[in-house]
């Protein structure tokens, strides 16, 4: 397979800086990244991609190749995780050392800087683990967010209004949530139990989905796929990644057992699994794309899966990262994030601990097309 | 302390040098800017060329010859061989090609030259008694330059364009820690986070690499001296890699000289063409040749550097036109394309192209645009500032018209402030000068005598007299001010009466306070005098009763202003009572 590495950047200066989240946004377009600056202070950027990205097919040579810095903003905390909030031109990000959320103003008429608007407290918020965020563009400016079972709340953003708490006493740390629809919760623990919740029904508690045979001691993830604009979500499967390199493909409807699973040959995570990351394809049936072991981004074709739980050849392997050079603090870089290109079918969009960042595709030796 | 002339001066050179760069819509610069009476060679003490890019000295025999100028200008050896070159290929096609009138001759440009001084890297320039100038090395471009301008303490660094990531045959731009009050620099590419040169060269090679597999033919328009020498660099080692046999050609004429200079001026570029250079020099290419008008019709594929690089004249546009017409073939415009030329009208994607004589050509080839142009990004910014540590930072040159971030960040970063001024308006920077006082050595000599408590770290209160005369400062002994300037001497003493409860007779009363104070001020000299007062070093203390009380005493405490000090302290020691226990 040969892999184009369409843009390779480098975000901060010499030796680089810790790029934590990163999030695409289809209209308008832009990527939204958050990192360690130079000076040990924390840089929200959001970056106007090239026109190499943003167009159907891939173009040969273009003018302008570079990103551009829209707007940037100053976080005194740093930020591990950051979403924008639909239809509205905010922001919001969480990171240690407490759970709550910070709201930030991304584009303003006169002046490029992101500004911190407010913040989204969390009752007894203080020394938890920092809080998982989704959002969802179903209604009413929604953010999902918490850090642990217990913990997890809607709040309709503008308003910093709570509008759900969930009902339970477990106090599991998270390692993901997610809207499967305008009603229906997905909670993913960090050792790896699944539950559901119904937004219309607080008082009900949390609905436990079992994921079969999940190695203990491990560190679990979730990938939601995103399925096309008004379908179902809860009809895609659901993928769970834990740090010893298990992955779980889970159907929802059904899950007394695991519609497959397969071993990945990845190393242990470097840094005790932080940043380990499972997504779907979005433009491409069956595909998904998981990293945070080490300094590379494994992309998988999980249609030939079956439930046995071997282990698995990727489609593709993106290494460009390891080339990169070493990172702040002297180590190989780690890949902290990937994201897919929303509607480019084999893009990604990955970065990494020495602050680089990646947009690439790889190519389809083999007699597949698309 | 105010340096009219010379900071005039410094301000207004710095001014010409950004207004020596292009003005699309006029010809030249605005030059009565500058001044609007008197001569420019009396208002200013000097010029600085940056660059050899046109747009950084397009202007200057318009300058010097026909508004009028006459002192010096300032550049690198380098710029000094090329921009002869430049400017006569400038002033050929606009005046020849395009029969414009009111531009600059040939002669001029000989005049303008003769009043040029070549600088060395590093080396500082006395221009006069007080203007000071040193270059440093810029990358970007053959013999680019950053400037340092210095008048006393106060200095400001001019970066012209620069880059700070080395390329294949420039270095990087360097400076020392010279820690200027102000920097000015350019921010074309500010707001840009540049994408890898690896990709964007990887990219343009599969290009020329696939065109000339099918048999192509590549044309590249460049400029004759800046970029070109890299793509032919780029291009060489890539041929020599894959072992390729299609080709290359270089146009003769401008570029020929332009490869010579690149040969004679090797210390300018970078640290691996140096090293290469005693095997091999990295400019005698083995794959690329002269070019010949013929070579155009030749079969087969082929790859050929023409100038000029906006397709608007000349040897490019001639071959332009050959290869239109086949698709298999490929024209990589290099940069930027200034309005109406036929490489504008490419880039934007016109593909019937009318030429002289009412032809229409069609455009069948492929049309591709990559820029290598060699600007700092924001990050190269943010380390050049952390090199030369500046007190200020001003931003200009800049394309972006919001810039906040990138001042926040430099500000937050480096603690300083950061300007970015649109055109014509004025920012005030205010520089801390440093003030040279001599002071007399009596004085010296006796401030160190009196030692009453030496404590390195406490900063001791020195008393002089600062004498301002003719320009210069000097601290002396009030004494030798007084009888230097004739005056008599006056004397201060200040007293005070601190009221102490104490029936026993006056005597006992300045008993007591002796025996208190000889226990608490161990270090000073307390003394009993047969008078019946205490002096503590030259402070006095008597003490008398009360008029109306009997059972208080006044005890006066007098002291010489320079005492002050020890006055107050003792005053209020005093005033704390004296301790029970005393016989």
């Amino acid at each position: 397979m040969v892999c184009t590495i369409i843009q390779g950047s480098r975000l901060g200066g010499r030796g680089g800086s810790l790029t934590m989240s990163l999030v695409l946004r289809a209209h308008p377009q832009g990527v939204c990244v958050a990192g360690y600056g130079q000076s040990g202070g924390n840089e929200i950027l959001q970056l106007l991609p090239p026109p190499t990205l943003q167009v159907k097919e891939t173009q040969g040579l273009c003018p302008e190749r570079d990103f551009k810095v829209e707007c940037g903003g100053f976080s005194n905390r740093p930020v591990y995780s950051l979403k924008y909030v639909p239809d509205t031109s905010l922001l919001v990000t969480s990171g240690p050392p407490d759970s709550s959320l910070q709201v930030w103003q991304v584009s303003a008429e006169d002046s490029d800087v992101i500004r911190p608007v407010g913040a989204i407290p969390t009752v007894n918020g203080t020394g938890q683990p920092w809080a998982k965020i989704a959002t969802v563009s179903a209604r009413a400016p929604w953010v999902l967010h918490g850090s642990r079972l217990n913990s997890v709340q809607i709040t309709e953003v503008e308003s910093r209004k709570n509008v759900y708490m969930a009902a339970s006493s477990n106090s599991e740390e998270l390692s993901g949530l997610a809207f499967l629809d305008g009603n229906t919760l997905l909670l993913c623990c960090a050792k790896g139990q699944l539950c559901l919740a119904d937004v219309r029904q607080p008082q009900s508690p949390l609905e436990a989905v079992s994921v079969p045979s999940a190695p203990c001691g491990e560190r679990w993830c979730m990938g939601v796929g995103r399925g096309p604009q008004g379908s179902d979500s809860s009809s895609q499967p659901v993928a769970c990644l834990s740090s010893g390199g298990h992955l779980t493909l889970t159907d929802l409807r059904k899950t007394s057992e695991s519609l497959a699973s397969a071993k990945c040959r990845v190393p242990s995570p470097s840094s005790g699994a932080e940043f380990l990351c499972v997504s779907w394809a979005p433009a491409l049936e069956g595909y998904l794309a998981i990293s945070g072991f080490d300094g590379t981004v494994h992309v998988y074709d999980t249609q030939s899966w079956d439930s046995s739980g071997r282990e698995a050849e990727p489609i593709f392997v993106h290494r460009g990262h390891a080339f990169g050079g070493s990172d702040s603090s002297g180590g190989p870089p780690l890949v902290t994030v990937h994201t897919w290109h929303p509607q480019k079918p084999r893009t990604l969009l990955s970065a990494a601990s020495d602050g680089s960042l990646h947009v690439w595709d790889w190519v389809q030796s083999c007699g597949k097309c698309g | 302390m105010v340096l009219p002339a010379a900071l005039t001066a410094l301000l207004t050179l710095v001014l010409s040098a950004a207004l020596l760069q292009f003005c699309l819509k006029r010809r030249f610069p605005d030059f009565s800017y500058i001044t609007q009476n008197g001569r420019l060679t009396d208002f200013l003490d000097c010029v600085i060329i940056s660059h050899f890019h046109l747009d950084h000295c397009g202007a200057l025999p318009y300058f010097s010859e026909m508004v009028g100028y006459d002192g010096p200008i300032y550049m690198t050896h380098p710029t000094k061989a090329i921009c002869p070159i430049l400017l006569e290929d400038y002033r050929k096609i606009t005046v020849d090609k395009k029969g414009e009138t009111n531009f600059f001759t040939s002669q001029m440009i000989k005049d303008c030259m003769k009043k040029v001084v070549a600088v060395h890297l590093h080396q500082t320039v006395q221009v006069d008694e007080e203007l000071e100038i040193k270059a440093y090395y810029a990358g970007h471009v053959l013999g680019a330059a950053m400037f340092q301008i210095k008048v006393g303490c106060e200095s400001v660094v001019y970066t012209g364009d620069y880059n700070m990531t080395p390329d294949r045959h420039l270095g990087a731009a360097w400076i020392d820690k010279c820690r200027p009050d102000l920097l000015i620099s350019e921010s074309t590419y500010a707001t840009t986070i540049r994408d890898s040169k690896r990709c964007r060269e990887r990219d343009f090679l599969k290009k020329v690499h696939e065109t000339v597999e099918r048999g192509g033919k590549v044309l590249i328009p460049v400029f004759a001296l800046g970029r070109a020498q890299e793509l032919c660099i780029l291009l060489e080692t890539f041929w020599e890699r894959m072992n390729l046999k299609a080709p290359i050609y270089f146009s003769t004429g401008l570029t020929e000289k332009a490869n010579h200079y690149y040969k004679l001026f090797i210390t300018w570029t970078n640290q691996k063409i140096r090293k290469t250079f005693v095997q091999r020099n990295m400019f005698e290419f083995k794959h690329i040749k002269a070019f010949d008008r013929a070579f155009a019709d030749n079969p087969g594929p082929m790859v050929v550097f023409a100038t000029p690089g906006m397709l608007h004249a000349g040897q490019s546009l001639q071959i332009f036109r050959k290869w239109a017409g086949n698709e298999k073939n490929m024209v990589i415009m290099p940069g930027y394309c200034v309005q109406g030329t036929v490489g504008h009208k490419i880039l934007s994607g016109q593909r019937k192209l009318e030429m002289e004589g009412r032809q229409i050509l069609e455009v069948k080839m492929q049309v591709e645009y990559m820029s290598f142009s060699a600007h700092a990004d924001a990050k190269g910014i943010m380390q050049l500032i952390r090199q030369a540590e500046p007190r200020n930072v001003l931003l200009v040159h800049g394309e972006a018209k919001k810039m906040e971030f990138l001042k926040q960040k430099i500000e937050q970063e480096f603690h300083v402030s950061c300007y970015m001024p649109a055109n014509g308006e004025t920012t005030t920077i205010f520089t801390n000068p440093s003030i040279p006082v001599d002071i007399s050595l009596g004085l010296l000599k006796r401030e160190t005598a009196i030692g009453l408590l030496p404590d390195v770290k406490k900063p001791k209160l020195m008393h002089g007299t600062l004498i301002m005369k003719d320009n210069s400062f000097r601290l002396v002994s009030p004494e030798q001010a007084l009888k230097e300037l004739g005056l008599a001497e006056h004397q201060l003493r200040f007293t005070c009466r601190v009221h102490i409860q104490d029936p026993r007779k006056e005597h006992e009363t300045v008993l007591r306070v002796y025996n208190h104070l000889k226990g608490v001020l161990k270090d000073y000299s307390v003394q009993h005098l047969p008078d019946g007062s205490i002096t503590v070093e030259s402070i006095l203390i008597q003490a008398t009763a009360h008029s109306e009380d009997q059972g208080t005493k006044v005890l006066l405490v007098s002291w010489t202003y320079q005492d002050e000090e020890l006055g107050s302290y003792l005053t209020s020691l005093l005033k704390k009572g004296l301790p029970q226990s005393t016989s």
